[in-house]
């Protein structure tokens, strides 16, 4: 079967830095891929990546076979990619409703046109991630948790066919996490393709089908969640980063 | 609810501003003429401005367009006002295109102070051209009608009012403010954020460039100068922020206030006048930074805490 | 040639009191994130302030400059802490309103307080002049100019040497950062904000001996100041130098060859030109 996003050699630099170097992996249909590596690793770069957020030094982006490495946000957004921002960014000024009412508008193929249909869209998305009681209250009252759904809620009502999860589990309790947990199973079951960003990996093992990891922008396994995480350089790729934390701390 | 309420007040005080010249003073309907214009020149930049949150020190330049426009088609090519107008609009509205799609793609203070530029360039341009009289200006035909400029200008206001009113409950609307809170997310969930700029620029210029011609014809003259007048684009700045950036009726509000006061003040010595209208929008950007608009909506609410509330927000 | 030369020497002698000028308002805008619109108001009332100490009190305007900016670092402090700070949170369109009412109130204050009437700061060595290979160099534009050139380059020491300086750096980065240097986030925005108004009343007191004084000068100093600090950039004091000898070799250029109608046209044509191709300005980061 043709996967739903294949990512061939992406490679992404900035002024003197290699934020990604040489990526390719395949996603496909109804896959749910988690995606972790230490923090600047490279995993919200790769997701503005394929987002269209920024665009590639080198390599080759498809979604559903057709190449989108020079379409714009939008586009992409219109063909089904839709993501969350780890640095949440809700419309502040717009309540909680009609922040997730601009997915409905938008999103996959332009969305729907009509205001009463999109509200109506957005409501179902805020009650399935436990959101509705909040739909009248501005974006910026709400606290970190809320934030989380409200990023979820607003990437899933643009109805999206591959959705890209930049730690929207960051920060939630056991139960929190199981309800997310729960939304991301039953979208996949929907036949959406999931890519996961996590950077705890046991929030993360239970969830993926497959595990991709990257550290310092280079693609160092990938494969089941077992056997990734019993190999050895991801271990030292995340040892070394619990010692570099540990001296940190000192400073 | 009370929105029919409202509404019939709203539709009971465009009967009662209809009415006014018929019965009122030349020289209140000459301030009238001012307001109307003044507050539909609000409501253009409310769109580019309010809804999309771009702070557009241009649309002093589509005011100045249309009225060039029109003068130039009545006075060099003898068309009627009506065809001028259009003409003058048009060339406005082109000029919002072409210029938009280069400076849209800056932000914040950057593209105020780029639109600012341009406006102090096209000045010195239409200064310098034959068509447009040079920096003499142009004189237009007399027409001695008060009474009809008077309502060219309410019906503008009111045509302006309804196009933001549509805005506010339409996809295109929440495109706008999408790209006004976020502009990358706003993107990301797939609005075409340069298409939609470019329009909101574009309507914000025909609206202005509307004024421009309606003021112009009315006024009879016309030079760089004063079409091109920054001034004119920082008043609706100002009335905007002031009645409620971003609402369906706050620019209009803002400038009936606002052009009010000014006229009230101007009677007394005019140093005097100046010094109160800066304090007043002082006082106002710290106590009701939301403008008039917010202001009534929440009073009920949170009553005198509304005015502390706002500056808690605020400071630092 | 010789109009060339001279030409490059008044656009030199202009750009140096006009990086002064746009100094301040690069400062606080890159350390606060506000453009303020009543800076060139600030340069007013310091040209204001020197032609009173000039005039009343018979005072050198070149002793009386410490004094001006100092008197306008302490009016900059207070309304910082006072005023502008009550929205300092709020959206860009509404601090720049809130500038733009300090710049009204400010203008007809001074209107009321000083009359409408062009003042000069006359010194008995107004007139005096020298010629330097070919070119006429009048005496109090060379002082003003290397003076205004001394304190940006000392605003660039005290940016780059000192705590406090470095303190303020950290502040434009990230508000939190200033704690690290044990200084109050909000302190650092109101001694940034005086610095600035001191800087702006150090160049009206300039531009009072080296032009003319009105209450309304401000909007178009303002607008100028704009102009640089956008080819400037807001990274350094030394790019705000470049910025204004670019503004002022334009300006000189300009009307030297083109007629003095032109000179705004120019700058504010460079300013969009700037803008369009390079958004960060010609010495800003790229990013
Ligand atoms: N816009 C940018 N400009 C410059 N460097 C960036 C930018 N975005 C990310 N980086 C750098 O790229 C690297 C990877 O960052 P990121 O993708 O955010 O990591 P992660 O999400 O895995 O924590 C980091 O070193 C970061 O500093
Ligand atoms: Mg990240």
């Amino acid at each position: 079967m043709e996967p739903v996003l294949s990512v061939r050699h992406l490679t992404k630099r900035f002024a003197g830095l290699t934020a990604l170097s040489d990526v390719s992996f395949d996603l496909g249909r109804g896959e749910i891929l988690g995606l972790i590596g230490p923090n600047g690793a490279g995993k919200t770069t790769l997701v503005n990546l394929i987002s269209g957020a920024f665009r590639a030094s080198e390599g080759d982006l498809r979604f559903e076979g057709a190449p989108i490495g020079a379409l714009p946000s939008h586009r992409r957004a219109k063909l089904g990619i839709g993501r969350t921002f780890q640095i949440m960014r809700p419309f502040p000024g717009l309540s909680v409703l009609d922040n997730v009412a601009v997915g409905a508008l938008f999103g996959t193929g332009g969305g729907h046109r009509q205001l009463a249909i999109a509200r109506e869209l957005a409501h179902q998305k805020l009650e399935f991630v436990g959101l509705a009681h909040r739909a009248d209250r501005p974006a910026e009252a709400l606290g970190g948790p809320d934030r989380k759904r409200l990023e979820l809620a607003k990437a899933l009502a643009m109805n999206p066919r591959l959705l890209l999860l930049d730690e929207v589990m960051a920060g939630l309790n056991l139960a929190e996490l199981e309800a997310v947990f729960a939304i991301v199973r039953k979208v996949r079951d929907e036949g959406v393709s999931v890519l996961v960003i996590e950077h705890v990996m046991k929030a993360i093992r239970s969830l993926s089908d497959r595990l991709l990891v990257l550290h310092h922008g280079e693609k160092i396994a990938e494969g089941k969640p077992q056997q990734v995480l019993s190999d050895p350089t991801v271990i030292e790729a995340y040892l070394g980063r619990r010692r570099a934390a540990h001296e940190g701390a000192g400073t | 609810m009370k929105r029919p309420l409202a509404r019939a007040g709203i539709v009971a005080a465009f009967v009662v501003l209809a009415g006014i010249p018929w019965i009122a003073s030349p020289s209140i309907v000459q301030f009238g003429i001012n307001m109307l214009l003044l507050a539909a020149l609000a409501q253009g930049w409310n769109i580019i401005g309010g809804y999309t949150g771009y702070a557009s020190f241009g649309n002093s330049v589509f005011y100045g367009l249309g009225s060039y426009g029109t003068a130039i088609a009545m006075l060099r090519w003898h068309l009627p006002f009506g065809i001028g107008l259009a003409l003058g609009t048009v060339i406005a509205v082109i000029f919002a295109a072409l210029f938009g799609r280069a400076i849209l793609r800056l932000r914040g203070h950057y593209f105020a102070i780029c639109t600012l530029g341009l406006a102090e360039v096209m000045t010195a341009i239409v200064s310098n051209l034959e068509i447009t009289g040079r920096n003499t200006g142009l004189v237009l035909p007399l027409l001695r009608g008060d009474v009809l400029f008077y309502e060219l200008s309410l019906a503008l206001v009111v045509v302006a009012t309804l196009i933001v009113a549509w805005i506010a409950h339409s996809r295109f609307g929440y495109g706008l403010i999408a790209i006004r809170e976020n502009e990358e997310a706003a993107a990301a969930m797939g609005v075409d954020t340069t298409r939609y700029k470019v329009l909101a620029f574009s309507l914000s210029a025909a609206i202005s460039a509307l004024a421009g011609g309606i003021h112009a014809y009315w006024i009879t003259f016309i030079d760089p100068v004063s079409a091109f007048d920054i001034g004119l684009n920082v008043k609706m700045i100002i009335v905007t922020v002031f009645g409620g950036p971003g609402s369906i009726l706050g620019p209009v509000l803002g400038a009936f206030v606002l052009s009010g006061i000014s006229e009230v003040l101007s009677t007394e010595i005019s140093t005097v006048a100046g010094l109160f209208f800066g304090a007043v929008i002082v006082v106002a950007v710290v106590f009701m930074p939301r403008g008039v608009a917010d202001l009534i909506r929440r009073f009920d609410k949170y009553r005198w805490r509304y005015f502390a509330e706002n500056v808690r927000a605020n400071r630092l | 040639m010789d109009l060339l030369w001279q030409g490059l020497v008044n656009g030199i002698l202009l750009g140096g009191l006009y990086s002064l000028m746009a100094l301040g308002l690069a400062l606080v805008w890159g350390v606060l994130n506000i453009v303020n619109l009543a800076h060139g108001a600030f340069i007013m009332l310091g040209g204001y302030a020197c032609y009173y100490m000039f005039s009343g009190l018979g005072i050198d305007p070149f002793i009386a400059l410490p004094v001006t900016m100092a008197a306008l670092f302490v009016f900059g402090y207070l309304l910082q802490r006072h005023l502008i700070n009550l929205v300092i949170r709020a959206p860009m369109f509404n601090t720049l309103l809130l500038t733009f009412g300090i710049d009204v109130v400010l203008t007809y204050s001074a209107q009321i307080a000083f009359s409408a009437d062009f003042r000069t700061i006359n010194p008995s060595y107004a007139g005096a002049h020298f010629t330097w290979l070919g070119a006429t160099i009048p005496l109090v534009r060379m002082i003003a100019c290397a003076i205004a050139i001394a304190l940006t380059l000392l605003l660039w020491l005290f940016l780059a040497r000192t705590r406090l300086g470095r303190a303020i750096r950290a502040t434009a980065q990230n508000l939190v950062a200033a704690r690290l240097y044990g200084v109050e986030p909000r302190s650092i925005y109101a001694l940034t904000f005086g610095i600035g108004a001191a800087l702006a009343g150090g160049a009206g007191a300039l531009y009072g001996v080296v032009s003319q004084l009105n209450p309304y000068i401000g909007v178009s100093l303002t607008a100028k100041s704009f102009v640089i600090a956008i080819i400037g950039g807001l990274e350094s004091p030394l790019g705000v130098i470049a910025g204004g000898l670019i503004l002022g070799l334009v300006e000189s250029m300009t009307s030297l060859y083109i007629g003095a109608t032109y000179t705004d046209v120019a700058s504010f044509g460079i300013l969009v030109l700037v803008l369009i191709v390079r958004p960060t300005g010609l010495f800003g980061r790229t990013t």
